[in-house]
């Protein structure tokens, strides 16, 4: 009889555990909703979606890389590289064909992140320690280091265009959650993902390729990078040799938020959906408060120390 | 002395604190003791030299050794020359020479556990537990070692020695104790018993009962289905031939260290393989990876099972599907109910304890994650099944249960190669035995040997 109540409490504990920041998250829509009557409007939803959904992209493949045992802190380097290129490209080509170029090489990048930790055994985080610095060097080559410009209605149309009343970065941010999440949960890509993360040993002892699997991890952060380029390059219509700078933080930060264990093998993309929408949340009500952004960085980081220390330490004390 | 899995360092964890015993007492210097951790029976003299060694491998010898007991300067800084008297003084007393200022890992590994018993003897211990310590070492380390344990006994330091190695024993024990199933069979002197005698102390009287009710007869002109020719990987893999015929339970037996794990690995392709041949069916066969191996029936339950056998943080289904996950998969999607079947299939088959198919398995007990290894394996439907130490760390009733389905997969037409360093149960479950020494075949027997016959083979190069 003890047993099973002690069994019971294990299963409601690790379902606070594994949805803490759900509840979080619904407890501050709640509270602000109270607070500022128009927070739950459409039009406030939609933008807190569309402000979220550059960073919430590339948040999608961070969130496989780090399922998958690795890191990847390459991606916002690898944003700015990809939206100076579908603007630069234009000169030369169908916008189209520019952002098909800018997706192989978004790819490539992630394979080539995956090379170097899986193949050459560097460490994830120094490897892509590496080839963001690279990928800023090549983005400084590209632009000469000045802002590049585009002028192109259709072009324009992903990041600016609506279709209803929703914009189009947050219908593209939303399909690409839904189908990454299937991905993830049912597919063997997916699950040796999950698998590698876990135990990569055990999975290489189990017959199958684990370095192809872990690498296609960093070519989803890759392409998830370039696809949030060409977006943010279409809404701006602009490209400066800094853009992208931190991103790859905030995605790290949202992927954590959401309950993707940093030790790999556990994670949901729909859940970095709710830490992206989190942490965009939290920045709009802080610049609605007047809070000075010096500070917010400071909240922010404290933020992040908490979603991952409470993972961590509960394993630990396991 | 006992047979692994006799309880030797069970004991040894319940002495010194790193398991709790369920009653008892335990006298130390006429004092009873308790202690909750290895750390404070250290602190009280007592110190486990275990066969892995526990020294950080970038610090020089005297670092090593003076871990936690340097002696200062008043400025708080490390006082380096009243160090270095200490151990000389120590390196006299002991008559040994060692370079001090070496980093530990550039040492030989008799080297290493002499550093081992420096600093338990800097660090005041009157008593000395050394758990298999010849295990990785050479024929003159070993009389090295030998030698250092002489000089402790006039030091007045008592030395607990545990081994399988009859040989050790006879030349440097004062008194053995021999247990056997967890109990205390005996104490004697050394110099009142001979080795038959002690074997006999070790393998107990109980031998004839057996799982086989029918034995597996290798027709004549039967192929083999796996045959090996001279495998070799350095050091512990020496030129290994061996056949293995379809529906036999062929039992490899050995001390640690022997090279059974090693060999294991290296037909599943886990290790590479450098030189050698691998055939299936007669065919040679290349085999670089797991998945060469997977891909020409071969299968392997590795000897650790939460290191490489499972993902403990995954449900129970995932796991045993991991393998063979291209079957559950219909048009690039996840076929998770059949998942959910296959998972059933099992579970009743093997009679897994489990909450369910979603169970996350780290919750499980040892037996039964050893079962969902055995069940991820069964899947792919393997020719050539070989399993490492497939019973270490389980209780009895699942042992048993283990072996009958090693017993009921070899009638099913699977050829299971079955490697434990338990000379009783691979008696029991084989049809026909390798003993390996040293990295080669030492001996084959037939099933109904007895186990004083492998115990001596076993321990026969060890003189």
């Amino acid at each position: 009889m003890n047993k099973k109540i002690n069994l019971n409490l294990k299963g409601y504990s690790y379902a606070i555990k594994k949805n803490g920041i759900l509840f979080i998250f619904i407890l501050l829509c709640i509270l602000l909703s109270i607070i500022t009557p128009g927070f739950l409007s459409w039009t406030n939803i939609l933008n807190i979606l569309r402000q979220g959904s550059i960073v919430g992209i590339i948040a999608i493949g961070t969130t496989f890389v780090i399922i998958g045992g690795g890191f990847d802190i390459s991606v916002g380097s690898l944003l700015a590289l990809t939206a100076a290129m579908s603007v630069g490209l234009q000169q030369y080509m169908h916008w189209g064909f520019a952002i098909l170029l800018v997706l192989i090489v978004g790819a490539l990048v992630g394979m080539l992140n995956g090379i170097l930790a899986a193949k050459i055994h560097i460490p994830p985080i120094i490897a892509t320690l590496g080839t963001m610095t690279i990928l800023r060097g090549l983005v400084y080559l590209y632009t000469g280091g000045y802002p590049l410009y585009v002028d192109s209605p259709n072009f324009s149309f992903i990041g600016n265009g609506y279709i209803g009343i929703i914009p189009l970065p947050v219908i593209i941010f939303i399909i690409l959650v839904i189908f990454w999440q299937f991905i993830l949960i049912r597919t063997r890509f997916g699950r040796y993902a999950c698998a590698l993360g876990g135990n990569k040993e055990a999975v290489r002892l189990s017959g199958i390729n684990v370095d192809l699997y872990h690498i296609l991890t960093f070519v989803v952060g890759g392409l998830m990078a370039s696809m949030s380029g060409v977006v943010y390059a279409s809404r701006l219509l602009s490209v400066t040799p800094l853009a992208g700078q931190g991103y790859e933080l905030d995605a790290i930060a949202s992927t954590v938020i959401g309950g993707t264990s940093v030790a790999g093998g556990e994670g949901s993309v729909v859940r970095t959906l709710v830490g992206v929408l989190l942490l965009t949340i939290i920045a709009n009500v802080f610049n609605l408060l007047g809070v000075h952004i010096y500070v917010q960085y400071v909240i922010k980081g404290a933020i992040i120390l908490s979603a991952v220390g409470f993972d961590t330490y509960s394993k630990f004390r396991e | 002395m006992g047979e692994n899995g006799a309880g030797k360092s069970t004991l040894i964890k319940l002495l010194v604190g790193a398991y709790q015993r369920d009653s008892g007492e335990i006298y130390f210097s006429n004092q009873k003791v308790e202690f909750d951790s290895p750390a404070q029976a250290f602190q009280s003299g007592i110190s486990v030299i275990y066969q892995e060694n526990s020294l950080i491998p970038q610090l020089t010898v005297i670092q090593n050794i003076f871990l936690g007991m340097e002696s200062f300067t008043p400025l708080g800084l490390i006082n380096e020359g009243k160090i270095y008297r200490e151990y000389l003084d120590i390196s006299k007393k002991l008559d040994f020479k060692l370079p001090p200022y070496e980093e530990v890992r550039n040492l030989g590994v008799a080297e290493q556990k002499l550093v081992e018993i420096l600093k338990a003897l800097i660090h005041k211990a009157k008593f000395i537990i050394m758990d298999e310590p010849t295990a990785s070492l050479s024929e003159n380390e070993i009389e090295h070692l030998f030698r250092i344990i002489s000089e402790l006994k006039s030091n007045h330091v008592s030395v607990l020695y545990i081994t399988h190695i009859l040989g050790e024993v006879f030349r440097i024990a004062d008194r053995i104790t021999v247990l056997r199933d967890g109990k205390k069979i005996k104490t004697v002197f050394t110099k009142d018993v001979n080795r038959d005698e002690v074997i006999a102390m070790m393998v107990g009287e109980n031998l004839k009962d057996t799982y086989l009710s029918e034995l597996v007869r290798i027709k004549k002109g039967q192929q083999p289905v796996l045959k090996v020719e001279n495998l070799y990987r350095k050091p512990r893999v020496n030129g290994i031939s061996f056949e293995a015929f379809p529906g036999e339970v062929l039992g490899i037996t050995g001390l640690t260290g022997a090279g059974k794990t090693e060999l294991s690995r290296l037909i599943f392709g886990a290790d590479k393989l450098k030189e050698g041949l691998i055939l299936i069916n007669n065919k040679p066969v290349r085999i670089r990876s797991p998945l060469d191996a997977v891909k020409n029936g071969i299968s392997m339950i590795p000897e650790d099972r939460k290191k490489d056998a499972l993902i403990l943080i995954l449900e129970l289904y995932k796991n045993i599907t991991l393998p063979t996950l291209a079957q559950f998969s219909g048009k690039g999607i996840l076929l998770t109910a059949k998942e959910f079947d296959v998972t059933q299939y099992f579970i009743k088959k093997l009679d897994i304890k489990t909450s369910g198919v979603s169970q996350v398995i780290r919750y499980l007990s040892g037996g039964n994650q050893q079962k969902v290894a055995i069940s991820k394996w069964l899947q792919t439907e393997p020719r050539v099944l070989i399993m490492d130490e497939p019973t270490q760390g389980i209780d009895v009733k699942a042992k048993v249960e283990i072996h009958t389905i090693v017993r009921n997969l070899a009638k099913s037409g699977v050829c299971v190669i079955f490697v434990s360093s338990e000379v009783s149960e691979v008696v029991k479950v084989s049809d026909r035995i390798l003993v390996l020494s040293q990295g080669k075949i030492s001996g084959e027997f037939k099933h109904g040997v007895s186990q004083e016959e492998i115990m001596r083979t076993i321990l026969q190069e060890d003189k």
